[in-house]
């Protein structure tokens, strides 16, 4: 139970909750706006019925994947989405989701996503949907799994700098996650074998 | 332009963009040898120098090419950022003007010049352009701009609500005067709704959102479709929508609570209010039948989704809360058998007490029946979803304790138990990564809470000793738990330990945009920790970082208002500009203002360039209309609804300071400042560069400023503590006092503006722009010599000679008390006291300014004073310092882990509770030497 509306900029002023959990970044105000002055049918919020802010996503739409600078939520990635690609590789990429800590398990990232799938299909005519998880992070990756992602490749290093932690490769490698849209009827944008296909992370960017 | 002087000049953009001003600079001095006419060498330097904050040079040159008329594209841009650098947004588009109606089919230079109107906020001529430029080019989305411009007018506060309408209609006819549909693009059809629904012209938004492109618009917009249900709504169709909802939850299994919502309207929906006794009958039949359907609905949805959605199960419950509040109730028990079915389904949910909160409002035989089930809850717990319950299960319990429930004894029983709890819970995350939050954390925050609240009924500072120790050990079990952070940060201040406040609040990482909203956590009434008297720039430092995220937001939001136009996101454009005012005229921003001011005082030496500069700022806050961002809901509050929550509990003094408290401080400094600068407005007009701040339609605003200063509003003073109170009527009868005098000594402006014309032309080499000094020349003769005779010197008032020994009284009275805050308090207010008394009389420091005014027993009765002031804080002074060297020593930490008697066993041992004391008592002995030293050495600076 929560209310799914439209990102607005004046969240910012509210998103306190979830944006002081370690996992979510904040980032300048320059990039919520720019999302939202590009693709705002592409970023919602979930609030819950006292206005208090549960989650939030995003995603943007384009032909290739964009270098991502965004550090995905550990447990649940943060959703902000774009629209990437041309021809067959114009899709939607989901670029933040994010979920408070005490609202989690709760389903919320699933109907963010199912919004941003959605939007993504009926409106820009995306192939795919994409999205970048940390290896290690099988809670989410199991969760992308049941919403019908799988894996494309593996970026190596592509969450760079933080060295070999515990997870080793699995802390700092990402899954590219893809989930085909209503237009590619075929999938032809996912394979079976994508856990076996590494690429560096300059070849995404 | 040559290729060759081109390559010339691609250094100079390089060494812009490194911000190698200088380099920048020299390199443009190189080429205007060769091109002294070349317009963007010209413009290049004038952006290196205002870079570089030689304002005076980069304006002359500024001027000069705004002079040539520039076209280029490359001149037009460096100077944009020219003029942004200078804050002359209006010149912007009077340059952008000039170019377009030189070049008037030069697209591009249209569309720059209407966005330089919108960068300016002058909607109207934007309107304008977007107008001219649809007919000349015939887009259409050049007729959406000047759509848009219109309702951006309409809704500025500076346009008079009798125009609103009227600039409604006129987006309304350009709308439909469109050759396209605006549903060809999700975006203008939203502006077209927008418009439709501020017209009230349901009917047509009905009729466009009701057919099958906007539906389908409404399917995969959520923007639309908040607008589609509101106009619903405002149609009075809430019937209607609660068929859709349903079909919505039912066929494509929806669950946004607002569907939920809207079918609960329904079912409500005929009990509108009717005279007819007999219609209201039947109406009641009728609402009865529809709650019986839509009780089934939920009742369906709740079991089909069972816990993996909570929104059936939620339904009901709102659904028999609506039913109690319109008396329409059958079974009087079924509200808590919900309560209850809601707790067995969701009580292992973090958010479950949450949820409940707006049912918990029970009373009597429902109460009894709540907590007894509510105290049934297991307390053994072996996994975590029980430990979730056991939680949800005590936050439910505080919620609806009554006062007599909440007795000292009763409270030291539930810290003990939530303690206990709370050890035996961190079992269950014994493995998590040091990156997860524990789940038992939650306990360790109800043990706080009731910790505060036993602090509040007994004034024992030792329970706030146990909090800081028991929440402190959270912080090592769980160290991302923001929340412990916080009421330790809350209680720190408390507490007198500012530095461990501020290690917390460091340690949280607070970014951008949440310094806004957060740094009230740290900054609030922080003069009173402030070591800037002795050279510590700390909380100085925290200030200016936390005003950064303005900066931004006035050099970023415009650009990304102007990329909405160009990729015709309306929906975003009110939005930005409201988060843009917002932010820009933040409450919390000027709160900051103010307290950096009142440590820089301390700090800097008090000159008149320091009062003039502060002067300026301080008139163009006054002048605001400001919006409070704080974000004062993000401390978690388990306090029960009887007592005041856990944020109005653990404020610094007891007060929240907000409007009353910024109006205050800044109408007594701008009076102060005032009276101690030569600037009146005619000199400032002249000085100031840059647009001025927009005016308000607010009658308020258009009471002479003068007036306005002088008005004392009980209201606003109440959010003032007692001792602040002392300080303002005090800093009122000073100026009361003084005023006569300044007006009678102050230099005529003529004479002000020669002298900063010389001054300017001594630093820069360039003369004063703007400034005819011939013209003042002939003004500043009469200088010296006075119609009038000097007023007579009267006796200083009454609250003003004792105002000093009054708060010798006070100290002596706070002195010694376990926390050192209300010393602290009382002594830097006298510290500021005396830096006041110094800013009022600094213009009485020249002797000669004394003797032709006459003003020699004025000045004799100021030594009086300040002798008697100086006394005073030279003891407090000391006695603060006395004070810290007891702190910080063995005896004070026994005492402090004496004091911790509730948390200390086995797991939080004696060891822990001693290393807590030693940084509770260090972070006293800081701030009580630090401040203590700090009113000595402002003693020393002032002594004459």
């Amino acid at each position: 139970m929560s209310i799914l509306r439209p990102f607005k900029a004046s969240d910012m002023f509210k998103f306190n909750n979830i944006n002081l959990d370690i996992w979510t970044e904040t980032y300048g105000i320059g990039f919520y706006l720019s999302y939202l002055s590009r693709w705002p049918d592409l970023c919602c919020v979930q609030e819950a019925p006292s206005g208090r802010m549960m989650g939030y996503g995003a995603s943007s739409i384009s032909i290739r994947c964009l270098h991502m600078t965004v550090s995905h939520h550990f447990r649940k990635p943060p959703v902000i989405g774009k629209a990437e690609g041309s021809g067959a590789e114009w899709h939607g990429h989901v670029t933040a989701l994010t979920v408070a800590p005490e609202y989690r398990r709760l389903s919320l990232a699933r109907k963010m996503m199912g919004l941003l799938e959605m939007v993504s299909d009926e409106i820009y005519k995306g192939f795919f949907v994409d999205l970048y998880v940390r290896c290690a992070n099988h809670v989410a990756i199991d969760m992308y799994e049941g919403l019908g992602y799988s894996v494309y490749r593996r970026v190596r290093e592509y969450y760079g700098s933080m060295g070999i932690g515990k997870g080793g490769r699995d802390e700092e490698d990402a899954f590219d996650m893809r989930k085909p849209l209503s237009r590619d009827p075929n999938r032809r944008s996912v394979r079976a074998n994508g856990r076996d296909m590494v690429v560096s992370a300059h070849d995404v960017s | 332009m040559s290729a060759a002087l081109d390559r010339q000049i691609r250094p100079i953009y390089d060494a812009l963009d490194t911000s190698s001003n200088k380099s920048a600079i020299v390199a443009c001095n190189k080429l205007l040898k060769k091109h002294p006419k070349n317009e963007l060498i010209k413009a290049l330097k004038a952006l290196a120098l205002v870079r570089s904050q030689k304002v005076e040079e980069s304006l002359i040159l500024c001027d000069e090419v705004l002079d040539m008329k520039p076209t280029n594209d490359a001149v037009l841009t460096a100077m944009m950022h020219v003029l942004r650098g200078l804050g002359r947004h209006k010149d912007m588009v009077l340059m952008f003007e000039e170019a377009y109606k030189q070049q008037p089919n030069n697209e591009e230079l249209g569309a720059q010049t209407f966005f330089a109107n919108i960068r300016a906020g002058q909607w109207k001529s934007a309107q304008q352009i977007a107008t001219r430029m649809y007919k000349q080019f015939q887009e259409d989305r050049y007729l959406y701009w000047s759509v848009i411009s219109a309702v951006l007018q309409a809704n500025d506060i500076t346009t008079p609500s009798s125009m609103r309408t009227l600039l409604y209609k006129l987006a309304h006819r350009l709308t439909t005067s469109s050759p396209t549909p605006s549903y060809q693009n999700t975006d203008r059809f939203h502006l077209h709704l927008s418009i439709l629904r501020e017209l009230e012209l349901y009917g047509d938004a009905h009729k466009l959102l009701d057919s099958d492109v906007g539906k389908a618009i409404c399917a995969t917009s959520l923007s639309c479709n908040e607008l589609r249900r509101d106009i619903w709504r405002l149609r009075g169709l809430s019937k209607e929508e609660g068929e859709l909802a349903e079909a919505r939850i039912v066929d494509k299994k929806d669950r946004n609570w607002l569907e939920f919502l809207s079918v609960l309207d329904a079912t409500f929906s005929y009990l509108a209010p009717s005279p007819d006794p007999e219609s209201s009958s039947s109406a009641q039949a009728n609402c009865s039948a529809h709650v019986t359907r839509s009780q089934e609905l939920f009742q369906r949805i709740a079991e089909e989704d069972g816990q993996a959605d909570r929104s059936g199960l939620l339904a009901l419950l709102e659904l028999e809360k609506r039913v109690r509040s319109h008396g329409l109730s059958t079974d009087p028990e079924r509200l808590v058998k919900l309560m209850q079915q809601y707790f067995e389904k969701i009580g292992d949910k973090a958010c479950c007490f949450e949820d409940l909160k707006p049912y918990l409002e029970l009373e009597e035989n429902d109460l009894a029946q709540w907590t007894s089930y509510s105290e049934s809850v297991s307390p053994s717990f072996t996994t975590n979803n029980e430990l979730r319950r056991l939680i949800n299960s005590h936050k439910l319990l505080r919620y609806n304790l009554s006062s007599s429930e909440l007795t000292v004894e009763a409270e030291i029983a539930r810290v003990a138990l939530y303690i206990q709890q709370y050890l035996e819970g961190l079992k269950l995350g014994a493995h998590l990564p040091s990156t997860e939050l524990q789940i038992a954390d939650d306990l360790a925050l109800l043990a706080g809470s009731v910790l505060v609240n036993l602090w509040k009924l007994t004034s024992e500072e030792q329970y706030l000793l146990n909090a800081v120790t028991l929440l402190e050990f959270a912080i090592t079990k769980s160290k991302q738990s923001f929340q412990t952070r916080l009421l330790l940060i809350r209680i720190y201040r408390l507490l007198g330990a500012p530095s461990l406040a501020l290690d917390h609040y460091r340690a949280m990482g607070i970014k951008q945009v949440q310094h806004d909203t957060l740094s009230h956590f740290l900054l609030s009434r922080a003069s009173t920790f402030s070591l800037a008297s002795t050279g510590d720039l700390t909380f100085i430092t925290e200030c200016l970082e936390s005003t950064q995220i303005y900066l931004s937001n006035s050099q970023e939001t415009a650009d990304f208002i102007v990329r909405a136009f160009t990729s015709e996101k309306y929906s975003q454009i009110p939005e930005f500009i409201a988060f843009e005012d917002r932010l820009d005229n933040s409450l919390q921003r000027d709160i900051v203002k103010v307290e950096h001011l009142r440590m820089r005082i301390a700090h800097e030496p008090i000159t008149s360039d320091i009062i003039d500069m502060e002067l300026i700022e301080l008139k163009f806050i006054f002048d605001r209309t400001h919006h409070d961002n704080r974000d004062f809901d993000i401390i978690a509050n388990y306090q029960p609804r009887a007592l005041d929550s856990i944020n109005t509990q653990t404020l610094l003094f007891g007060r929240k300071e907000g409007l009353g408290w910024l109006s205050t401080f800044l109408k007594l400094y701008i009076r102060a400042f005032q009276q101690g600068s030569d600037l009146d407005d005619t000199v400032e007009e002249k000085l100031l560069i840059g647009d001025r701040p927009k005016q308000t339609v607010d009658p308020e605003n258009h009471v002479p400023l003068r007036e306005r200063l002088l008005q004392r509003i009980d209201e606003e003073l109440t959010e003032l503590t007692p001792e602040e109170l002392l300080f303002i009527d005090y800093a009122r009868a000073l100026a009361d006092w003084l005023e006569p005098y300044h007006d009678y000594t102050r230099p005529p402006p003529s004479v002000v503006l020669a002298e900063a014309a010389k001054q300017t032309e001594l630093k820069t080499g360039y003369p004063l722009k703007g400034v005819d000094l011939q013209a003042l020349n002939g003004l500043t003769n009469g200088h010296g010599k006075k119609d009038e005779e000097p007023p007579a010197v009267t006796e200083p008032p009454e609250l003003v000679v004792k105002y000093f020994d009054n708060v010798k009284t006070r100290f002596s009275g706070v002195r010694g008390s376990s926390s050192p805050v209300q010393a602290l308090h009382v002594a830097t207010l006298a510290q500021e006291a005396l830096l006041l008394f110094t800013v009022e009389t600094l213009r009485f420091k020249s002797a000669s300014v004394v003797k032709v005014n006459k003003l020699g027993a004025l000045v004799a009765s100021f030594k009086t004073i300040r002798s008697n002031a100086i006394a005073v804080l030279r003891e407090i002074s000391a006695d603060l310092v006395k004070q810290s060297e007891a702190e910080g020593t063995a005896d004070k930490r026994k005492a402090f882990v004496d004091g911790c008697t509730i948390v200390i066993n086995t797991d939080i041992d004696h060891d822990f509770a001693l290393n807590t004391a030693k940084k509770v008592t260090d972070a006293r002995k800081k701030v009580l030497e630090g401040v203590g030293k700090g009113v000595g050495r402002v003693c020393t600076a002032y002594a004459h």
